[in-house]
């Protein structure tokens, strides 16, 4: 049994957990909820031994432990299986589920090894899978089945599942949920941390919904439904009326995509959006809403589908293409896809405009000087930071540079953003919108994906929500939207 | 040079270990017999200039994150073949085809590395020794001994100076200028910066990768032709140690391994301050294998102290 009391913990002052407290039972498998920010993985990393509590105490047994390293949380049982794969596909099955163990011997008895592999697999149900085969054989579904047979075969009697299922077909999920109930039917306790709330409550004997940073409650699964645990995630859920926004009929169409699909990631997506209109697309991670982007930008070498900008032909798989037919793409990841963080401000903000500022190949530097001023100018950054490192600014500043990049630009018809404003305060979140805002109102397609509820309501002209590679549901301007409907289509998926 | 100059984070540190290393070098020039004689500067230029001119396109190679290539000393053994046998021709001819053929033989390799994202350390390992193969079999080992000796002109010397100085300088501008002063330049920064973001961003990677090699190309047929103008015939083994040379010469010049830093000005630094290094050596009675040691030292000093800089600027 598995006793949370009173878990506490604050970054530089702001409390990110406070007093959280619930109890696994042995055999129990118990679901962890919250929207983004709740605090799910913040607990989780202070049962795994990542970070230390401020006060509160976790019993494992009957007595309380200290988990201060992930050595540690090991040693006391507990094991982590992520929603990111951490397995090594050169080396076979069984010498994936004996790495890292702490109770490995040092001289690897192979007989005994072996045996001792086959054991926790069959444990689990997998008698197909041989510990000597490469891990590299074994589907995606099957590898994520390792990791957590490798969680088992380390003694594990906490075992802690983090979105394990965000990037998995139905049909592995369902080997997966059967693994899971048979590890629990051995008495080991599982912690069920996921956002697909159908699946929660398929698989969970009782859920802890957690909301800024406090336990709302623990409900045994039977008596609650999707709905009902959404209302405990959001409180008070965010809306957004029809009138706030104008219909769009007298606009013409800019950017159509259809039949755009990407192998194992989008099924099939059709969106036809206007010129001037803001475009949101809903979907948590795996719902494929960040790859109908990627594709769009040219950036997924398997992707099909046609996509017309203007009535051009935009070409997919070929990013230069797609930028030279207007597509500007932000990724969500800034700083290893986005920015040139050792250059320049000025050099980020007109890295994709040199032809602005060039006379046949050649470099004008006092228009380059005038036209980076004016972009700083426009995307609110301080004009004696131009010559700064880019890695320099705030996490906001960051992003203004690198939204910056494509405004101002008449041969940039579509803008399309990946989580627009990930680690950006509030005062920098507003003014991205803003920025957004005015690029939409000077004639481009504005496309982002997001999985905030505000972000969706507050900037979505149009939102689209998504779920399994594909779309759930639309909603235009002239409808009433909440966070509870938009959070139900991104969740359990088409009723 | 660029419209919006980057403030360099220079630390009391990263100013005096370079002085440091300068003050005892100059200690040690200044003490040593004929170091500080105009014929000694003449020697030094001449000897920077065969691997200067090689380690200048290199620099460009480097800049725009595309590592190094193990395959210079091969083609320029090739391209110095090629400029040898054509002799018949003219001279213009003659340096024409040798570039043209460095150009071709190392655009390829640049643009299987810009447009298939081939290693480029595994690609030029391949096409060294596909290249020097090829060399080994059409010459069937014998050296290439024209009778016209077009190339003479090359090894006389213009007011003083040795002409391959002459071309070590102009190329050194004209990298620079293309580095700093052009789309292609500025792309190439932006690549070797960072490469997944340059291509998230649309910028032609392959294309900007592909110009890079092949100015190294040129660059690496110029020091072949003039190898061969000096030698008078060409052997298999002409290229010599110049890969290593090359990329010696861009290191210690402080350009960054990985990308996206560094200068043609820099390069040229790096290869006077080898030579200088190695002529006080010689003048002191050093061996062979202490001049090699002390490159080796110095190599690695110069990478330490990017890395260190580098580092820094991210925290």
């Amino acid at each position: 049994m598995i006793q949370i009391d009173g878990l506490t913990r604050a970054f530089h002052g702001v409390p990110a957990v406070s007093g959280v407290s619930f109890t696994v039972g042995a055999g129990e498998i118990h679901g962890l909820c919250g929207h983004n920010g709740a605090g799910k993985s913040t607990v989780v990393k202070m049962l795994t031994g990542q970070l230390t509590p401020d006060s509160g105490r976790i019993v494992i047994g009957d007595e309380p432990v200290e988990l201060r390293s992930r050595q540690a949380a090991q040693r006391a049982g507990v094991a982590l299986v992520d929603q990111e794969l951490s397995v090594v596909p050169a080396l076979t099955v069984g010498e994936n589920m004996l790495l890292g163990d702490i109770h490995a011997p040092l001289v690897n008895r192979r007989r005994a090894a072996y045996a001792h592999c086959r054991r926790v697999l069959d444990d689990m149900g997998l008698e197909g899978i041989d510990p000597d085969q490469p891990l590299s054989t074994l589907s995606i579904g099957e590898q994520q089945l390792i990791e957590i047979a490798k969680a088992l075969s380390q003694r594990a009697r906490l075992v802690i599942l983090d979105e394990p299922t965000a990037t998995l077909t139905d049909v592995e999920s369902a080997s997966v949920f059967a693994a899971i109930r048979r590890v629990a039917a051995t008495g080991c306790s599982i912690i069920f941390v996921s956002h697909r709330l159908a699946e929660v409550l398929e698989l969970c004997h009782s859920v802890t919904v957690l909301r800024d940073g406090r336990k709302i409650a623990t409900t045994p699964t039977a008596d609650l439904t999707v709905d009902a645990l959404i209302v405990q995630m959001l409180g008070e859920p965010p809306f957004r009326l029809a009138a706030a926004r104008k219909p769009d009929h007298d606009l013409a169409h800019a950017l159509r995509i259809s039949g755009l699909r990407v192998p194992g990631r989008l099924r099939d997506f059709s969106l036809t959006a206007n010129a001037g209109r803001i475009y949101a697309l809903a979907g948590q991670l795996g719902s494929g809403a960040s790859d109908v982007l990627r594709a769009v930008a040219g950036l997924h070498p398997t992707a099909i589908g046609t996509v017309e900008l203007h009535d051009r032909p935009v070409p997919v798989r070929d990013p230069v293409a797609a930028a030279r037919h207007g597509v500007a793409f932000l990724s969500n990841d800034r700083k290893s896809e986005g920015l040139f963080l050792d250059r320049s401000v000025g050099w980020n903000l007109t890295a994709t405009r040199l032809p602005f500022f060039a006379r046949a190949g050649v470099l004008q530097p006092r228009r380059e000087l005038v036209i980076a001023r004016a972009l700083a100018e426009r995307s609110g950054l301080p004009e004696h930071r131009l010559g700064d490192p880019v890695a320099a600014l705030s996490g906001g500043n960051q992003q203004k540079a690198f939204v910056g990049r494509c405004l101002g630009r008449d041969d940039v018809f579509a803008l399309l953003l990946d989580e627009p404003t990930r680690g950006v305060d509030i005062g920098g979140r507003a003014a991205i919108h803003q920025l957004l805002r005015r690029a939409a109102d000077a004639g481009l397609v504005v496309l982002f994906a997001s999985t905030e509820l505000d972000e969706l309501l507050e900037l979505g002209d149009v939102i689209v929500t998504m779920r399994d590679g594909q779309i759930v549901n639309r909603y235009d301007g002239d409808v009433d939207v909440d966070g509870v409907l938009l959070m139900r289509d991104m969740t359990r998926g088409i009723a | 040079m660029t419209a919006v100059p980057v403030r360099s984070g220079i630390s009391a540190v990263g100013l005096v270990v370079p002085l440091a290393g300068l003050a005892v070098l100059v200690g040690l020039a200044g003490t040593t017999h004929r170091f500080l004689s105009l014929d000694n500067a003449r020697a030094i230029l001449a000897s920077t200039a065969f691997v200067g001119i090689t380690a200048i396109g290199a620099t460009l190679v480097m800049i725009a994150g595309s590592g190094v290539s193990l395959a210079t000393s091969q083609t320029a053994t090739v391209t110095a073949m090629f400029f040898l046998s054509t002799q018949q021709y003219g001279l213009v001819t003659a340096v024409t085809v040798a570039v043209l053929t460095g150009v071709a033989l190392t655009a390829l390799q640049g643009a299987v590395i810009g447009y298939w994202h081939a290693n480029p350390i595994v690609l030029t390992i391949a096409a060294g020794f596909a290249i020097g193969g090829a060399t080994t079999w059409f010459s069937g080992g014998t050296p290439v001994n024209p009778e016209v000796r077009e190339f003479d002109v090359l090894n006389s010397t213009v007011l003083g100076l040795p002409v391959a100085v002459y071309v070590l300088l102009g190329v050194t501008v004209l990298a620079h200028l293309t580095l700093h002063r052009t789309t292609a330049g500025r792309q190439m920064y932006l690549v070797g910066s960072n490469r997944t973001a340059a291509r998230a961003a649309g910028l032609p990677v392959g294309r900007v990768t592909v110009i890079a090699w092949a100015f190294f190309g040129a660059c690496i047929a110029l020091t072949g032709v003039f190898l061969a103008s000096f030698n008078t015939s060409a052997t298999v083994t002409l290229g010599g140690t110049l890969t290593l040379d090359a990329i010696a010469a861009v290191l210690v010049g402080g350009t960054a391994i990985t990308g996206g830093r560094g200068s043609a000005l820099q390069t040229l630094g790096g290869a006077v301050l080898i030579a200088v290094i190695s002529d006080v050596l010689l003048l002191r009675g050093y061996s062979t294998g202490v001049q090699i040691l002390v490159k080796g030292i110095l190599v690695l000093a110069a990478v330490v102290a990017v890395h260190l800089r580098a580092t820094r600027g991210r925290r």
